[in-house]
């Protein structure tokens, strides 16, 4: 949820690096990659691999699914709460 | 959306609400986190900048000329590193898509292309006897310009302060030449350069509250 709040800060065109994200979250490296495979089996998550000269770069970002899921699911906590958009 | 939390225990709506807001939040102050010393820089090489230059008539023991001009140039220069250095490292690791980047580009653009032919303006009419209104004429154009930057700024990534500031730059360039010389140094010092350090003590103090820890 951590992961999925921190991507749907970044506008719907924008993606990030790898190591940029572990930084803003605070995580360790193996922990990261583990949660960003369950999204991204879960479609929720987009992953592009490219280069950079000889240096591979990971971008992420929320899929247009993983954004709608999650704009869904704050707004169902904020109707549970009683929060009115 | 469960199988991510990275805490052992579920958390029930409320909390899982605040986790969420919590997490935006802490990434938002990272992310804008250079916005408040690019604003102290400028604050602080405008202030002191058009205060040197105020000096130089303003004060009995004022700056000599080219000691004044020489102190804006250089504050001038360092504050433009600073807001290009922080500016740059806060947008590393992120990608935007190919419009983005050409927004973004030409905006940045922009900000050389106008200074430069602001200057070109300037230099032309002093050519043409412009003589000692050439202090009224770069102070209020560079600042106006400014000011202009900023609106547009606003207007294409809908930032609210920008608007503000920009707002209040583009009025205190207009003002400026009313005082003459050497009184428009002295506002823009005071209300340009100051304003800057209003806003940038304003961005410390708000992001110091939105630090502490929520209950």
């Amino acid at each position: 949820m951590r992961i999925t709040a921190a991507l749907a800060t970044l506008a719907p065109d924008e993606s990030i690096e790898f190591p940029r994200l572990q930084e803003l979250l605070g995580m360790t490296a193996g922990n990261l990659s583990t949660h960003l495979r369950k999204l991204e089996d879960a479609d929720y998550v987009t992953v592009a691999k490219t280069h950079r000269g000889r240096t591979p770069v990971t971008y992420l970002e929320l899929s247009t699914r993983g954004r709608r899921a999650f704009e869904d699911y704050t707004e169902a906590l904020r109707g549970l709460l009683g929060e009115h958009p | 959306m469960d199988e991510n939390a990275t805490t052992d225990a579920p958390l029930d709506p409320a909390g899982m609400l605040a986790l969420v807001r919590e997490q935006q939040r802490d990434i938002g102050l990272q992310l804008g986190g250079a916005v408040p010393f690019i604003l102290l820089a400028w604050g602080v090489s405008w202030t002191i900048g058009f205060l040197s230059l105020w000096s130089v008539d303003g004060l009995a023991n004022g700056l000599p000329l080219g000691a004044a001009i020489a102190v804006f140039v250089v504050l001038f220069v360092v504050a433009g590193a600073v807001s290009a250095f922080l500016g740059i490292r806060s947008g590393r690791g992120i990608r935007s898509s190919p419009d983005s980047a050409f927004t973004g580009t030409v905006y940045g653009v922009t900000w050389s292309i106008g200074f430069v032919g602001l200057t070109a303006i300037g230099v032309a009419l002093i050519r043409w006897g412009l003589g000692d209104l050439a202090n009224l004429y770069f102070a209020s154009v560079y600042v106006f310009f400014c000011g202009i930057m900023y609106i547009v700024a606003a207007a294409i990534w809908h930032a609210i302060p920008a608007l503000v500031a920009g707002c209040w730059l583009v009025l205190v360039a207009a003002l400026a030449p009313f005082f003459g010389y050497p009184g428009n140094y002295l506002l823009l010092a005071v209300a340009g350069g100051g304003a800057f350090l209003v806003m940038s003590a304003a961005m410390f103090v708000a992001r110091a509250v939105a630090r502490r820890p929520h209950v």
